[in-house]
């Protein structure tokens, strides 16, 4: 028995272990995410879910309105911009409080504004802020700094006076040199670059979000070797955080859970619906639908690739038994989840909690526009004809019924239709073989002897195309080997298709090592710039290594033009020159974003096609909703 | 990092512990250098999102810079002097023991990460083994008592299906079942009441005993057909004693002895193998951060799980050969 006794210890240890595990008490809302937050340090975020998580924690100087995108007064309560778009003014309102009691003022924007511009941050936006006027400069400025402090402190003669010297002409040149002021308080005074139409989407960003300077400060210390900052992130903590926006985190806890509970200094209390949050991580796409369908939670963000045609089918179904119905109230100018949530509950094979989305985001394939290829191979899509060529030979339409199967809407150009106010539809390059072949006749590719593989003038055949994509999805594989074959059938030209793992792939895709490959991009801001600067020659995400400086002067031109009617005219006009002409890319099509939520049950979700949901405004409704007399929403359900 | 009883005649459990504490830092230290080679060559960048934008190249330099990821050798040396707590020792660093902050999530430490990851996982590795060696046990002693009738074969036909079943086949059916059509807590860690989280944990844990149970079953089952015909149980059995007596006083004590050389490496490896069951059960523990961090590269999270996982090995093993001085008194 001796031998028990250790046995028996060690159960008891364990029940107390296992016994003491507590859940969360239960919320108002609960929402379910593939991931957890990075980071809550705004200055640093760079993941959809958590800006999404961010835009309820932090308030920013305007906020975006999830139902239609407009920009609407967040901590500052009016703003005006001088004649020549440079200079913004913001007045912030005197009952803005932190969620410890302080006031939010203009100082605190400023401080956090710094931080993301400082190398020292290393934060993944730092680029919107080189915006502001002087801030690239002081970016480099600072590095400057760094350095030669790093080469002093390296012969030895650095000491305590050095270092705060340092700190005295970092400080001396943010002063000076960047255009961020605050006169008072309650002012912020912003000068730009250049005239920036959609400053004030930009400023309703997340990492333009304010920070509680005195909690940061206290995690903040110098490094006396480098005279930078060592910044630990301790302050996002519960029980440390402060926030200023509609709720602030009590709980956290790595990859499983996060608890948000209103601020009690929000300014606006009545605008925000539930009073507890609770943000599941459940990183297995398989357990977050089971745990979604075992009851309990509001809403699964992101359905696993798995689910999405079958329960996007049996949506169909239900809602086509009872078209009538929805159409009546869509007619009404009633709201599709009011319509559909009034609607008797789905039956066998059918069901109204999952629901597809068009996202802000566009599935495309690049070319290489590169001269040559790795190794100075001669790159034939270096010439626009062949891009033409390869992209009118795709039926986009026939890879979203048989490949993707999501019922995604057909993309010609970046741009998806709809998301951005006063910028209009341009349409680019459809499926058109007839004119696919005469294009590469032109870049002198035709089948001359009739052996069914095209030569040019010289009878060199053309190279095997190949084509790159990542293994994360089986999605980019199944997309690749059915562009593969149409390329084949329409243009007779031999390809192979090489996946990769996401990193490797990225690696290829930096080094230019693919003649084309998968591609992707989700708009950061409300402006066609977010997606034409994409082909910019000196742009960082610019992985086709496109570069016209016809397409650059274009994209300058408007970024000087100060009317923006005309402006996004212009831009309309740059777009679909390059998805007519030069072709640096394939678009197939929108992204679609599936959702599970009972529209019977919650209320609040956003159609709009940038898709930003604000949790604040998500609430279960206290009865089951009634269509009459509702508001007028966008009647559209393109994904259904 | 034997974990039998050979080779360790003759010395006594003192000489033991002390040669292998000593040995411990040496074992650690190997196996740093061989992981921090492997991590430092996975491909790509933790500070960049795979899936997404790309930051300036000024920016992603000065993210490098500061977690010293331009610099492996530097990079080596800083990570060792902190997390064996060498440099706090000699007074370079404020707190022993620090294994840096995560490169991919930067608000959490990895002494964070392991301190909320490591009891979970513990205890779900500890649960699973304790059902495996109750399952393993009975099942054993049923089909060792009386080989070639129908109950062996079940048992038998149980623990094939144990061992060949991937946990995340049986994982997801439990989950099917219990959770969306019982409503059974079984998703997550943790409960209400006791009642309920001991419910919870039970269910990743019998999925992660499985294997375990199967094992320990055929091990006992082969311990106890060897151990019931040999000779001091004949005699045992002349002098009168009941015939469960002897199975269970005599025969299964000597029949456990291959078990508890198994239940050290075993014990390590449902510790350490949990990751697909706490990925289907979304049980909150170190298995799946550290699954994540090899993925993601992220270099700090990898070898500090690992350091404290090695660590845990050699004290586990250590465990065992002491245990199994006590069981078998032939040994020292």
């Amino acid at each position: 028995m001796r031998i028990l006794l250790p046995f028996l210890l060690l159960v008891a240890a364990l029940v107390a272990t296992i016994a003491l595990d507590r859940p969360l008490p239960p919320a108002d809302l609960v929402v379910i995410e593939r991931s957890d937050c990075y980071t809550l340090d705004p200055q640093r975020m760079s993941y959809q879910h958590e800006l999404r998580r961010a835009r309820v924690i932090y308030e920013t100087l305007v906020n975006l309105r999830a139902s239609d995108c407009a920009i609407v007064p967040g901590v500052a309560e009016r703003w005006e911009s001088s004649d020549d778009g440079r200079t913004w003014t913001f007045h912030l309102r005197d009952d803005a409080r932190w969620s410890n009691g302080d006031p939010v003022t203009s100082r605190d924007f400023s401080y956090a504004w710094r931080r993301a511009l400082l190398p020292d941050t290393a934060a993944d936006y730092s680029a919107l802020f080189f915006e502001i006027k002087g801030g690239r400069a002081f970016f480099e400025k600072r590095k400057a700094l760094l350095k030669a402090f790093a080469e002093k402190a390296k012969a030895g003669g650095v000491n305590s006076a050095d270092v705060e010297q340092l700190q005295r002409d970092t400080m001396l040149a943010f002063e000076e040199g960047v255009g961020i002021k605050t006169p008072d308080d309650r002012t912020l005074v912003v000068h730009l670059e250049t005239p920036l139409a959609y400053f004030l989407d930009i400023c309703a960003f997340p990492p333009f979000a304010p920070v509680h300077r005195d909690t940061v400060e206290r995690f903040v210390s110098i490094d006396p070797k480098t005279g930078g900052y060592i910044q630990r992130h301790g302050w996002t903590k519960p029980g440390e955080i402060v926030t200023n926006g509609a709720y602030t985190p009590t709980v956290w806890r790595y990859k499983r859970d996060m608890r948000l509970e209103r601020n009690p200094h929000y300014w606006n209390p009545d605008a925000v619906m539930a009073d507890s949050i609770e943000c599941r991580t459940i990183e297995n796409p398989n357990t977050g639908v089971l745990a979604f369908e075992s009851g309990g939670a509001d809403w699964l963000t992101d359905l696993g690739p798995e689910y999405k045609t079958e329960m996007l089918a049996e949506r169909r179904a239900y809602l086509e038994r009872f078209r009538a119905d929805v159409d009546a109230g869509l007619a009404r100018g009633a709201d599709l989840d009011d319509v559909v949530g009034a609607l008797p509950p789905p039956g066998e094979g059918e069901r109204r909690d999952a629901r597809g989305f068009d996202a802000f985001g566009t599935d495309f394939f690049s070319f290489n526009c590169r001269k040559t290829l790795p190794g100075e191979k001669s790159n034939p899509f270096h010439d626009a004809r062949v891009r033409r060529a390869f992209a009118l030979a795709v039926d986009k339409q026939q890879l979203i019924d048989r490949v993707t199967r999501l019922n995604e809407r057909v993309a010609s150009t970046l741009v998806p239709p709809g998301s951005i106010d006063g910028y209009p539809l341009v349409e680019g390059l459809g499926f058109d073989p007839a004119r696919a072949r005469e294009e590469l006749k032109a870049a002198g590719y035709e089948d001359r002897d009739g052996d069914g593989v095209v030569e040019n003038e010289r009878g060199a055949r053309f190279p095997t195309v190949d084509i790159l994509y990542s293994t994360a999805s089986p999605r980019y594989q199944n997309l690749a080997l059915a562009m593969r074959d149409m390329w084949k059938r329409e243009l007779r030209v031999a390809a192979e298709c090489r996946g990769k793992d996401s990193k490797l792939y990225k690696e290829d895709l930096k080094k230019g090592n693919f003649m084309i490959a998968r591609g992707g991009w989700y708009g950061d801001y409300g402006d066609p710039t977010t997606w034409l600067d994409l082909q910019r020659s000196d742009n960082g995400n610019n992985d086709r290594g496109y570069s016209n400086p016809k397409l650059d002067a274009m994209l300058e031109a408007a970024r000087l033009e100060t009317d923006a009617a005309k402006r996004l005219a212009m831009l309309a006009e740059c777009e679909r020159w390059l998805f007519n002409e030069e072709v640096p890319l394939l678009p197939i099509c929108n992204y679609v974003t599936v959702y599970m939520y009972d529209p019977s049950r919650l209320d609040g979700m956003s159609d709009h096609p940038r898709l930003e949901q604000d949790l604040s405004i998500l609430g279960r409704r206290a009865s089951a909703p009634t269509t009459e007399g509702a508001g007028a929403r966008s009647p559209s359900e393109s994904a259904q | 990092m034997s974990a039998g009883g050979g080779g360790i005649n003759g010395t006594s459990v003192g000489g033991l512990l002390a040669r292998r504490l000593l040995q411990l830092p040496l074992i650690v230290l190997a196996v740093y250098t061989v992981t921090f080679l492997l991590a430092w060559s996975i491909p790509g960048n933790p500070l960049e999102n795979p899936e997404g934008r790309r930051p300036p190249p000024e920016i992603a330099e000065a993210m490098q810079k500061q977690y010293k990821l331009d610099d492996p050798v530097a990079f080596y040396f800083d990570y060792l002097g902190k997390a064996s707590g060498v440099s706090w020792a000699l007074g370079k660093h404020p707190v022993p023991f620090d294994l840096g902050p995560s490169l991919k999530q930067p608000d959490w430490s990895v002494n964070e990460i392991l301190g909320t990851g490591l009891p979970v996982s513990i205890s779900l590795g500890l649960a699973a083994m304790l059902i495996a060696l109750s399952i393993g046990l009975v099942a054993g002693t049923i089909g060792g008592l009386r080989p070639g009738t129908t109950p062996d074969y079940l048992t038998q036909l149980l623990a094939i299906v144990g061992i060949s079943l991937p946990s995340f086949v049986i994982g997801s059916a439990i989950l099917m079942f219990f959770a969306v059509k019982l409503r059974a807590p079984a998703i997550g860690w943790g409960g209400e009441t006791v009642f309920e989280s001991l419910v919870r944990a039970s269910f990743p844990a019998f999925t992660l005993s499985l294997p375990f149970a199967a094992y320990i079953s055929r091990l006992v089952r082969f311990g106890m057909i060897e151990e019931m015909s040999s000779d001091y149980i004949r005699t045992a059995r002349a002098k009168g004693l009941p015939r469960w007596k002897v199975a269970l006083k005599h025969a299964l004590r000597n029949a456990f002895l291959p078990v508890l050389s198994y239940l050290g490496p075993a014990t390590a490896v449902a510790l350490t193998g949990s990751f697909v069951v706490e990925k289907v059960f979304a049980v909150p523990g170190v298995g799946q951060h550290f699954v994540d961090g090899v993925l993601g590269k992220d270099i700090t999270l990898v070898m500090g799980v690992v350091l404290v996982y090695s660590t845990l090995m050699v004290v586990l093993n250590l465990a065992v050969d002491v245990l199994y001085r006590f069981v078998d008194p032939r040994l020292g």
